[in-house]
């Protein structure tokens, strides 16, 4: 009798013990998940931030470039930009020594059809990287589509908590082989980045400076880029005309000499 | 079978695409903001069934000759005045205009107007057609063509045209675009053309994007002439070759093979092989009486915006040559542009020929050209 009350007793202490050491496992297990900032999954995060400058599949925007030596403005560029999809960009060129040219982004493949020949001339992806602003910063910003991310660290930038991304070129073609990237916490806006070449020189940065809202979209309105080469040069990017289109398929044919 | 009947019957399979076609629906909507605190607010612009687009140049162009050895002035003065406008109406209809007005004081004063495109276009679902007067070039050669059948002559000393003189062909023209291919059929007339020996033209060409060559298949045929076939391709190689080239058989062989390179600090070099063969089509492009197949070289490098010298940021500079490889004759070019503000730039193009009195270049009658200018552009 007293040997099974005895049993009994060690039973209960055996499972209050084992209750205690699984409670315990478990408050540790929270207590370091609290401890520990939640690492962002990079790729969503790059996606997400990729919609504040390309809000719908098939859209136009016009782009205006003015260039800035020792903060006195200089030649001002203008653009329409028409693009489709991750892989598909037709820029038609507007300011006045540029009229007639078109630039067509498939991919990584690039042409710029010049305004006294109708043929389209292949250009490398050198070649993209002319300017303060290339035409790989006007023609092709869905990082997602041409860049592997990862989660660096976490860090303040431009007053806001961000998110810092490394991305590394998928391919050759890129316009830029490595990007430090910051993000918005919040909602993975962009805020602030970093272009290196394959070299590993960095040669630009840029700032996010403004966003709109178009039709329900927080779009970029201004963006700012620092050469990084030239300490004194920059370039700012605005944009505006944001609109989603249905834009044909031929319209990114690089056989079609027919452009307007 | 003459492939201008082709042509009603591609109108007709167009026609019917274009009844069938749906109108373009505009999909922009303003929409109110989602009420983000620091972001304003945009509508989006509603999309415009017509479009226009204008631009004007005016170039004051003068060129001395140093060493002229024919009776004539040493000093050839031009004002070039270049007009264009296109109008389109919804993403089919298009009208496109673009003119030349030159006043020339040379041997004699004179002053016309050149017509350098005017053309109505029409795109209907795949379908594409032109009608009228327009520059295309079929080839990939930058300072020579064995190829470009209905293109503008290349001129190897100013490849780019930089007064912007050529003109187009009369032509009609059906393009098929589907998925990455591209068919063409053009046909053009040589009766309101203002260079000689130019013949009524028939032309085919097949471009298609494939693993990332850039490859057309050209064929046709000049009344009274000959018939003719070519390829062409160019290939963009890692991140800064490309190369390019054409192979084409007119009563003989021509080929062209030609490359460019890109350094990190943005000059870009570019170099083409040419070897054309002794034939009237070919020789009609060169002013000296050449006997045989003709090997030719171009090397030209280029920096725009010489952005690493202080102060040199609006100059853009361009230096080349062009060699005769069987009489090792060449001409040198050199040009240089200066930028001011959005709508001016000033240029000098130097051009120095050499080589024996009876050489391809060495018997170009003067010992240099300089043309210095100055241009307006809106």
């Amino acid at each position: 009798m007293s040997s099974t009350h005895t049993n009994s007793i060690n039973c209960a202490v055996r499972a209050l013990m084992f209750v205690l050491f699984i409670g315990i496992l478990i408050a540790y297990a929270a207590m370091s998940r609290a401890a520990t900032p939640a690492v962002p999954d990079a790729l969503a995060a790059l996606r997400r931030s990729d919609s504040f400058r390309n809000g719908w599949p098939s859209y136009i925007l016009n782009v205006k470039i003015t260039s800035f030596e020792s903060g006195k403005a200089g030649e001002v560029k203008l653009y329409e930009v028409s693009q489709k999809g991750t892989e598909k960009t037709y820029v038609e060129f507007m300011s006045p020594r540029e009229k007639g040219q078109h630039l067509l982004m498939l991919g990584d493949d690039m042409w710029v059809y010049l305004p006294d020949t109708s043929r389209p001339v292949r250009i490398t992806p050198l070649e993209r990287l002319s300017g303060d602003a290339s035409n790989g910063d006007v023609a092709r910003t869905n990082y997602a589509a041409d860049y592997t991310p990862t989660y660096v660290r976490t860090e303040e930038a431009g007053g806001e908590d961000c998110y810092v991304l490394d991305l590394a070129a998928k391919r050759k073609g890129a316009t830029y082989q490595r990007i430090l990237y910051w993000i918005r916490k919040q909602d993975d806006r962009p805020v602030k980045a970093e272009f290196y070449l394959t070299s590993g020189k960095l040669i630009k940065f840029a700032t996010f400076d403004e966003y709109l809202n178009v039709a329900g979209h927080a779009q970029l309105r201004r963006m700012t880029l620092h050469d990084e080469i030239r300490h004194n040069s920059s370039s700012v990017l605005e944009y505006s005309g944001i609109a989603p289109r249905e834009l044909p398929d031929k319209l990114f044919y690089q056989g079609r000499t027919d452009r307007f | 079978m003459n492939p201008l009947h082709l042509i009603p019957a591609i109108f007709l399979a167009a026609a019917t695409q274009l009844a069938a076609q749906e109108m373009p629906v505009d999909s922009a909507s303003s929409q109110s903001s989602t009420g983000q605190g620091a972001i304003s607010q945009d509508a989006t612009p509603p999309e415009s069934h017509r479009d226009t687009r204008y631009s004007l140049a005016v170039i004051d162009d003068a060129t001395f000759y140093s060493d002229l050895q024919a009776p004539l002035p040493q000093v050839q003065n031009q004002v070039l005045v270049e007009p264009s406008l296109t109008l389109r109406y919804k993403p089919r209809w298009s009208f496109s205009t673009s003119l030349i007005g030159v006043a020339d004081r040379y041997t004699d004063n004179f002053s016309q107007i050149r017509v350098k495109e005017a053309y109505a276009g029409l795109s209907a679902g795949d379908f594409d057609f032109m009608a009228g007067r327009r520059i295309v070039r079929w080839a990939t050669g930058y300072a020579f063509t064995a190829a470009g059948v209905l293109d503008p002559p290349r001129i190897p000393t100013n490849p780019t045209d930089r007064l912007n003189l050529n003109e187009g062909r009369d032509m009609l023209k059906a393009d098929y675009v589907h998925g990455p291919h591209a068919f063409t059929l053009a046909w053009s007339t040589a009766a309101l053309a203002p260079e000689p020996n130019v013949h009524d033209t028939t032309a085919f060409r097949y471009n298609v994007l494939v693993r990332g060559f850039d490859t057309s298949l050209i064929a046709g045929h000049d009344r009274g002439g000959d018939s003719f076939e070519a390829l062409t391709f160019t290939r963009v190689l890692g991140e800064a070759f490309e190369i390019h080239g054409e192979a084409a058989w007119r009563e003989h062989e021509a080929v062209l093979i030609g490359g460019k390179y890109t350094t990190a600090s943005g000059i870009t070099v570019i170099g083409e092989f040419f070897s054309p063969p002794d034939i009237p089509y070919f020789r009609d492009a060169t002013p000296y009486p050449l006997t045989g197949r003709q090997h030719y070289l171009y090397i030209g490098a280029r920096k725009n915006r010489l952005r690493e010298v202080p102060h040199w940021k609006e100059w853009d500079l361009a230096v080349s040559a062009v060699s005769n490889l069987n009489d090792l004759s060449y001409t040198a070019v050199i040009d240089a542009t200066r930028r001011f503000g959005n709508y001016f730039s000033s240029y000098v193009h130097l051009e120095v020929p050499a080589g024996t009195s009876k050489s391809e270049y060495g018997a170009t009658p003067y010992s240099a050209a300089t043309s210095i200018g100055l241009r307006f552009q809106l």
